[in-house]
């Protein structure tokens, strides 16, 4: 698997200002409402936890998943299967308009999950795991599991898909967000159960 | 534009192009690289494990097989419009399919030659071969057109096609994918594998097995008599509706004693609506199928037989991430008003039932068990001609299959038919002692789709 930061991941890091997205644009919303609807659902509100929720999500982070699937260097398995075929041929202007077609509809609104599990969870969120150099998820990802410019949101996501991109960023089998890798190298996966329930029930 | 490398395949084949068409048997089997090669997405995304499709396989379907990720041959009128759009690298593929089948006791050779009773221990190789061409033909326009070498008739045919145009619009605040389908035979065009021209989790058997003696037209039209043309709609990813026809389109060769003639005009319609949940789907339908059919050789002015066909159908899925389960439910009632081929004994039934399920671990193991029947009115005058002693047609049993793909494009499979009941009985069902167990049919096979 490859491991190099995809460009526009790394270019929102290097500029780390807000960036102006062109969102009217009706070509952007028909392949928005009838290609990428299809498995992401038709505001971004996917069924399946195996396609994640693009409703409200941040538009840099699309941007540089969209660029990854591109340039091959986000490789999960469904990644590979689905992502890499549909992103080959998007030009960057399609990507950009994408991006912010998604992070114009509203978010869905998250589900609390089983208690014990919500419990764990939110102490792990928010506090990290110290003894296995976790950092609180809050730091990055909001109080509120919102995100912030290419950090995604959490909050409302399928709580499988989640916990599946944690298992991924630990294997590598996600090799784009080396700081992700970091954070879940020590974790169990009930660790990542509980936090990834309770970020997407936010 | 970057060119897309389809993993591992170089995308140099060069199709040499059907040797020769004749009336011959056809295989159901389907997985079509092509469509990996035109979008660039690996076999899961629209396939559960081929050839049975996922709800994003049957919207790649409706929506035309045009989802493509390749470079493009464009032109554009002066107004802007779309006049052409073709894949740079053609969407070819071919299949392979070699197997074994031993029937529990090897049917009597009536070559009238070599003395080799069939399915005694038979090795095809191949059993089937396939070119596709299978995606877009033009802005708006696909296709997905199979030719078929079949080992048993050492002949190419034509197979399973299905050319539509299709669009999107709105309908009230959702989205509507709507076309056009020309196809060869009744439900080849359809999205679900429920019905008939997909017959899942058991679409490929063994060419060698024994036909009972009578199936329903919507079984048994093949893809060499019929073409049809039909309008539909898919509606909010929910409802599914389609209306249309199918005409007597044979091939100009002589025709054989037996086979029949479809007459004037034979209306289909379907309705389907798909609930979809988590990592559920559930489908669940009705097919009608009406044709007039006149035996060959005859003339417009005999008297023809009626066939009425309505069917329910219905398949659920679980897509897991590790665990695939799904299962097929296929109901077909058939009322027939023989004039033509049985005028003394004219009106008669036949009802057929299948009912299937699957399940798959990493889409690398997994089997399918599978239920049959078919039951009609006992007609010595129809049916004592076929090969049925007691003139019932009532055949009915199981199958069993073990899958085993090392790869998502390879399968090996083991599969076995258990018949209770062949042509109206379980013993001495012929007349001569074969009985419906003799039947019972061993099949290893290798299916590779590239």
């Amino acid at each position: 698997m490859r491991h190099r930061i995809g460009i526009g991941l790394g270019l929102a890091l290097a500029l780390g200002a807000p960036i102006a997205y062109p969102a009217e644009d009706q070509q952007i919303q028909r392949l928005a409402t009838q290609t990428c609807a299809t498995c992401h659902g038709r505001n971004g509100d996917s069924i399946s936890p195996a396609f994640p929720r693009l409703a409200g999500q941040q538009a840099q982070y699309i941007e540089a998943q969209l660029v990854g699937f591109r340039d091959r260097s986000r490789g999960d398995p469904a990644a590979m299967a689905y992502m890499w075929g549909m992103a080959s041929q998007l030009d960057d202007r399609t990507i950009k308009g994408l991006a912010a077609y998604y992070a114009a509809q509203r978010p869905v609104h998250g589900t609390p999950g089983d208690k014990a599990l919500m419990a764990r969870g939110k102490a792990i969120y928010e506090q990290g795991l110290p003894d296995a150099g976790v950092p609180a998820c809050a730091a990055c990802h909001g109080a509120a599991a919102e995100g912030k410019e290419n950090i995604p949101r959490l909050a409302g996501q399928h709580p499988a898909y989640l916990v599946k991109q944690l298992a991924y960023f630990q294997s590598m089998l996600r090799g784009n967000a080396p700081i992700m890798h970091a954070v879940t190298d020590k974790m169990t996966f009930e660790q990542m159960e509980a936090v990834g329930t309770y970020a997407a029930s936010q | 534009m970057q060119l897309l490398q389809a993993r591992g395949v170089c995308a140099t084949l060069v199709a040499a192009v059907v040797a020769a068409i004749m009336l011959a048997g056809s295989t159901k089997a389907l997985a079509v690289p092509s469509f990996a090669r035109q979008t660039g997405m690996a076999c899961e995304a629209c396939h559960t494990v081929f050839p049975e499709l996922t709800p994003f396989g049957r919207a790649f379907k409706m929506n035309g097989y045009l989802i493509d990720n390749l470079p493009q041959v464009k032109e554009v009128t002066a107004d802007q419009k779309e006049a052409l759009l073709l894949n740079w690298l053609p969407p070819l593929s071919v299949q392979f399919i070699a197997s074994y089948t031993q029937l529990k006791t090897a049917l009597p050779d009536t070559s009238g030659g070599t003395g080799t009773p069939t399915g005694n221990g038979t090795t095809q190789f191949p059993e089937a071969f396939s070119f596709f061409y299978a995606g877009r033909i033009a802005p708006k326009l696909g296709g997905f057109i199979q030719v078929t070498w079949a080992n048993d008739s050492d002949s190419f045919s034509w197979d399973n096609t299905d050319i539509r145009f299709a669009d999107q619009t709105t309908l009230g605040k959702d989205t509507l994918t709507w076309g056009v389908t020309f196809n060869n035979s009744p439900t080849v065009q359809d999205p679900w594998n429920s019905t008939p021209a997909w017959k899942y989790p058991f679409s490929q058997t063994s060419s060698l097995a024994p036909s009972s003696v009578a199936s329903t037209q919507l079984d048994s039209l093949g893809n060499n008599t019929v073409a049809g043309l039909s309008a539909y709609g898919y509606w909010n990813n929910l409802v599914y509706v389609e209306l249309g026809g199918y005409t007597a389109a044979p091939h100009l060769t002589t025709p054989s004693q037996g086979v029949e003639n479809v007459h004037g005009g034979a209306p289909y319609g379907r309705i389907a609506v798909q609930p979809q949940w988590g990592r559920h789907s559930l489908e669940f339908g009705v097919l009608g199928f009406s044709d007039n059919a006149t035996p060959a050789g005859s003339l417009n002015s005999t008297p023809t037989d009626q066939y009425r066909d309505i069917a329910f159908d219905a398949e659920y899925q679980f897509l897991g991430d590790d665990n695939i389960v799904s299962a097929e439910l296929t109901y077909i009632h058939e009322n027939q008003t023989l004039n033509a081929t049985a005028p003394s004994a004219a009106s008669n039934t036949l009802n057929t039932f299948r009912l299937g399920g699957s399940y798959f671990y990493q889409r690398q193991w997994g089997g399918s068990i599978g239920y049959f029947s078919t039951t009609g009115n006992t007609n010595p005058a129809l049916y004592v001609p076929l090969g049925s002693a007691n003139g019932s047609p009532d055949t009915s049993g199981w199958a069993f299959e073990l899958d085993y793909l090392p790869w998502q494009n390879v399968k090996l499979a083991l599969q076995y038919t258990l018949y209770t009941k062949f042509n109206g009985a379980g013993t001495n069902y012929d007349g001569t002692g074969r009985n419906a167990s003799s039947n019972n049919t061993l099949y290893l096979f290798a299916w590779l789709a590239f």
